[in-house]
């Protein structure tokens, strides 16, 4: 192919590829806020989607449905053999949640870091390549919705709100390998122990808990829940559960696997949870202003 | 009033994409087939091989941009990736003759091209740490399928509705 690299056209993809170099350098460093064109076609595609996703979701619940249909009476036989259990699980929240009150009335206590407000909402999209894993609600700044609030289904924690538009919202999967992507845990047990969610291993097909130390003793099966100690996300919301330990390569911290507990493929509706009490930030802010 | 249309085709596909991804293909873990379709990419790759090369180009840089902004956090791997195909597969559609093979040939080979593209800058950017035998059997395969069923079930329409564009450009 003589015309495929003549000089002029080999100094247009040099050009170029700096120029890709310098938008990735660009967009890569943590943006907050859209500029107002970004803004405006992610409103516009998010209402397209809005009116795609509908049939398409009917269609694709009804393929669904007919499978379902099999494992139905099982299923039921199951969740009547589960009833009593709640009931009793019932009778028991209510006296620890009473104790609980009366306590924390003793103490003077309102606000804790354990209350939010929660928002429903409806996934209309996902990101089509599976590379970045973002979906998108139909949520938006005028609903309330912020970006860093925590989004949860109801079997856990699934994610962040990474940023908002008007109308609609994007949402970080908790197994989205961006590096600003991480999420301070604890594995639940007598001792806590802490460390943090980094991404997502495609092989082992489980999150990657990251950075617990090396003595500590995690056995398969122990729940690991959001710590809440960095004063974005509400503590306590369900992750995942161990399925694996191994140490780093270096050796002075270990990694645990998790398998996330809300099915990450399979969302349809979400909750987003504002927390209530306010940041560490805003309330020096007041002090200082006193 | 022809070539309006054809921008607003794409975007549908380009939109379609993400409710398809999300009604029907979320997959269990278990089964980890990752079947992508990239409807607007294989439009685009027609575009590149029936108009010419300069509108290939041009609704690649349009889509790519279009597809960083909505889709991903990073802008400018598409709008690389799918300029850059929308080229390359022009110019090999300067050698072959146009038929029905041949184009659903060039367009399975331009969305693996797309792919690849992506794989590479997201892998070097440190988004995907997917191993090179996984991408080749669970994702690249099942794509290529999809694409080029997607690519048969247009062909005798939208190569119809583009040669029309073509004779309104050269009356022009």
């Amino acid at each position: 192919m003589p015309h495929f690299f003549s000089n002029k056209r080999l100094i247009i993809l040099l050009v170029s590829i700096i120029i890709l170099v310098a938008l990735i350098g660009f967009s890569m460093k943590k943006r907050e806020n859209l500029t107002l064109p970004e803004q405006f076609l992610k409103d516009s595609a998010g209402l397209a989607q809005t009116i795609f996703y509908k049939p398409a979701n009917t269609i694709a619940g009804f393929f669904e449905n007919l499978s379902e249909m099999k494992q139905l009476y099982k299923e039921n036989q199951l969740l009547k053999a589960r009833l009593d259990e709640y009931a009793k699980l019932y009778v028991q929240y209510e006296a620890v949640k009473k104790t609980n009150d009366t306590l924390k009335a003793q103490l003077d206590k309102e606000e804790d870091l354990n209350d939010y407000k929660v928002r429903e909402a409806t996934v209309i999209g996902r990101s089509p390549d599976q590379w970045n894993k973002f979906i998108y609600i139909n949520k938006g700044e005028k609903d309330g919705i912020k970006p860093n609030m925590a989004v949860i289904s109801p079997q856990g924690f699934i994610g962040k709100i990474t940023n908002v538009s008007l109308f609609q919202s994007t949402v970080q999967l908790i197994s989205d390998n961006d590096r600003t992507n991480r999420f301070s845990a604890i594995v639940q047990g007598e001792q806590n122990i802490f460390g943090t969610i980094e991404g997502y291993d495609p092989k082992r097909q489980a999150l990657m808990f990251k950075k617990i130390k090396v003595d500590a003793k995690i056995k398969k099966g122990q729940k690991v829940i959001t710590s809440g100690l960095g004063d974005v996300f509400p503590p306590n919301l369900l992750i995942g559960e161990v399925i694996d330990t191994e140490p780093d390569e270096v050796g002075l911290t270990q990694t645990a696997y998790l398998k996330p507990s809300a099915n990450l493929y399979d969302l349809d509706h979400v909750m987003v949870l504002e927390r209530e009490m306010p940041g560490v930030d805003e309330s020096l802010k007041e002090k200082e202003e006193e | 009033m022809k070539k309006i249309l054809l921008p607003f085709l794409i975007y549908l596909a380009f939109i379609s994409e993400s409710s398809l991804v999300q009604a029907f293909l979320p997959q269990d873990a278990s089964m980890d087939w990752q079947i992508i379709p990239r409807f607007s990419m294989v439009m685009i790759l027609f575009i590149a091989m029936y108009l010419n090369t300069t509108y290939g180009l041009l609704y690649g840089l349009g889509f790519g941009l279009l597809t960083d902004l909505l889709y991903t956090d990073i802008i400018g791997v598409y709008l690389f990736s799918m300029a850059a195909t929308a080229y390359i597969t022009s110019v090999f559609s300067r050698y072959l003759f146009g038929n029905l093979i041949v184009t659903i040939f060039l367009s399975i080979i331009g969305v693996s091209i797309l792919e690849f593209f992506v794989y590479g800058l997201n892998s070097l950017i440190g988004i995907s740490n997917q191993s090179i035998d996984l991408f080749l059997y669970k994702r690249l395969l099942p794509t290529l399928i999809l694409n080029g069923l997607f690519a048969i079930l247009i062909y005798y329409p939208y190569v119809k509705y583009l040669n029309r564009i073509k004779e309104t450009i050269k009356e022009n």
